[in-house]
């Protein structure tokens, strides 16, 4: 019960970290505009491409505009809350919050996993408002809509293959979580490095098959990818088939990854605790 | 020499030399910085790659160069005095001697000096793996990327003093800057070639838009005929110039007002708001 409602208060601990500072409209709209943006940027290039290049046929052109708007959407929503126990070790040594999280026993995997949680949710309703936005950009800007299948069925499948990602984003987290206990320097950058790497990797933007061998084998067993995929299956294609196989490559993908997540975070945590580095600021 | 342009050139001296230290006395940061601007140059390379149009893959990696620039602009420039607030060493920028605009010009040479190396290393490589098809007009090149930079750069500044008067406010604001700058900038593609001609007309008010439009002319040809348009290269060049003075005549003026402001009210060295 107590991990709970750790949980719980580490969920409100995120929140009040994202949106404390101002109103909640303004906070999510100032974390919306920029996987909006990303978002463009890949369909525009689609779109120069379709213009000026030769291998997209104008029949294909609105269903690879819709597999890129939903590759864009969920490669930000992951790579928004996948990093955040990163953030919130780096951060918490500065502002000597995490220091009060690790003294008392076994607090901090709740404390990461509720932050990770907070994030999850805002940025769930961020993403999906970047979605419907760039969609409608879409419209106007390249006169082109896309095809998704919006049912009642399709949205609650997507919303459970949400759900299942998390196990995944969140063993990434933790595994990233289990370095940034002991730097003091890189920390901050090690996220964007997994989150640039994700981005080739994911099949955000393109299938990973266009990457040569070994790359394209890595790529195709990524959690990351079975759960994009799985999206596109139920967002795209309406194939409830597809989108299961892929969601169960994911859940398990995910489950694999969390459970080495958290044994990575233990054991950096019960080193640290000895080295006595875990509120190290400063090399 | 005047004892106050020794003290100037000595503030932006030492503030330069700090800044270049921090990178070049630690070389794992060229391999971090280059990073995310190297991944996502790559992702979109192959995304040119898969809608049929390699010769593009120029754009994505000039536009991992200019990314790197744009991103030291804004995490290190325009943030650099709200952090600085919090950790204490603004207070001693204000008591001492030192001019702040000095400063703002040494942490921007800094930035410079110390963001080149990543940016030429993401090139190379770019270079390496994809040889993507170039015309450089290599006088105009430098003349652009000089002017890109120094308006950039004269933009922190104005940021750097607006941002002094915030709070946490700060990283979210550069957050939700980054990326849509870097779209409407059509950082990593020809604006010309997808936006409508209101929407790049809006972009002429962003140094970054302006300098990647001169880059992307001078540095791929950007038309059919292979030849860069002069007449709009010239007009991004003048652009340029005017923005980078306006700027800087800006960054001053705004900075001066609100140090006053702040030293009235007692709130310039508030470290939490």
């Amino acid at each position: 019960m107590s991990y709970v409602r750790s949980l719980v208060a580490s969920i409100r601990v995120g929140w009040s970290r994202d949106f404390g500072w101002t109103n909640p409209i303004l906070g999510f709209s100032l974390k919306t505009i920029a996987p909006i943006a990303s978002t463009m940027t890949a369909l525009t290039i689609l779109y120069i491409g379709f213009k000026n290049g030769a291998s997209i046929a104008s029949a294909q052109f609105p269903f690879l505009l819709g597999y890129i708007v939903i590759g864009a959407t969920l490669y930000a929503h992951i790579s928004a809350y996948s990093w955040v126990p990163t953030l919130a070790i780096a951060e918490g040594k500065w502002t000597f919050v995490f220091p009060q999280v690790y003294v008392s026993t076994r607090s901090s995997p709740p404390y990461l996993a509720g932050r990770c949680l907070a994030s999850f949710f805002s940025s769930t309703v961020t993403s999906m408002a970047s979605l419907v936005v760039a969609v409608v950009i879409s419209l106007y800007l390249f006169g082109v809509a896309i095809p998704l299948v919006i049912t009642p069925l399709s949205l609650f499948l997507f919303g459970i293959a949400l759900v299942v990602n998390i196990f995944a984003s969140m063993g990434l987290g933790f595994l990233l979580g289990a370095y940034a206990i002991f730097a003091s320097k890189f920390e901050w950058a090690l996220p964007t490095y997994v989150s640039g790497l994700l981005m080739v990797f994911s099949e955000a933007l393109f299938p990973v098959t266009s990457l040569p061998h070994p790359f394209s084998d890595i790529g195709n067993v990524l959690p990351f990818t079975e759960f994009i995929r799985a999206s596109r299956a139920v967002l795209l294609q309406g194939s409830v088939g597809s989108y299961v196989y892929y969601l169960g490559m994911s859940f398990i993908g995910g489950i694999m990854l969390l459970v080495l997540g958290l044994l990575a975070f233990k054991y950096a945590e019960r080193r640290a605790r000895r080295l006595g580095v875990l509120d190290r600021k400063v090399v | 020499m005047n004892p106050r342009a020794s003290i100037w050139l000595k503030t932006v001296y030492a503030r330069t030399w700090v800044r270049t230290k921090s990178i070049y006395g630690e070389p794992l940061w060229v391999a971090v910085n280059v990073g995310f601007p190297f991944f996502t140059s790559l992702a979109l390379s192959l995304l040119y790659s898969s809608a049929g149009l390699k010769s593009g893959i120029g754009f994505a990696f000039l536009g991992g160069v200019m990314v790197s620039f744009w991103g030291n602009v804004l995490w290190s420039m325009a943030s650099q005095f709200n952090w600085d607030k919090q950790q204490g060493l603004f207070e001693l920028y204000i008591t001492s001697p030192a001019p702040i605009s000095a400063i703002l010009i040494g942490m921007s040479l800094g930035g410079i000096l110390g963001t080149a190396p990543s940016a030429i290393t993401l090139a190379i490589v770019g270079w390496i793996l994809f040889a993507p098809p170039a015309n450089p007009l290599w006088p105009l090149v430098a003349v652009t990327f000089a002017l890109t930079l120094a308006s950039l750069y004269a933009m922190g500044m104005a940021l750097s003093s607006l941002y002094l008067v915030y709070g946490r406010e700060a990283d979210s604001v550069n957050e939700a800057l980054h990326e849509p700058v870097s779209f409407l900038s059509g950082v990593y593609f020809p604006a010309s070639l997808a936006f409508p001609a209101v929407l790049q007309a809006i972009a002429l008010v962003i140094p970054l838009a302006v300098g990647m439009d001169a880059l992307q002319r001078t540095l791929f040809s950007l038309n059919s005929t292979g030849v860069a348009d002069l007449t709009l290269v010239y007009r991004d060049i003048l652009l340029l110039a005017i923005m980078g003075i306006t700027l800087l005549f800006a960054a001053s003026k705004a900075l001066k007002i609100l140090e006053e402001k702040g030293r009235r009210a007692g709130t310039i060295a508030v470290r939490l708001r």
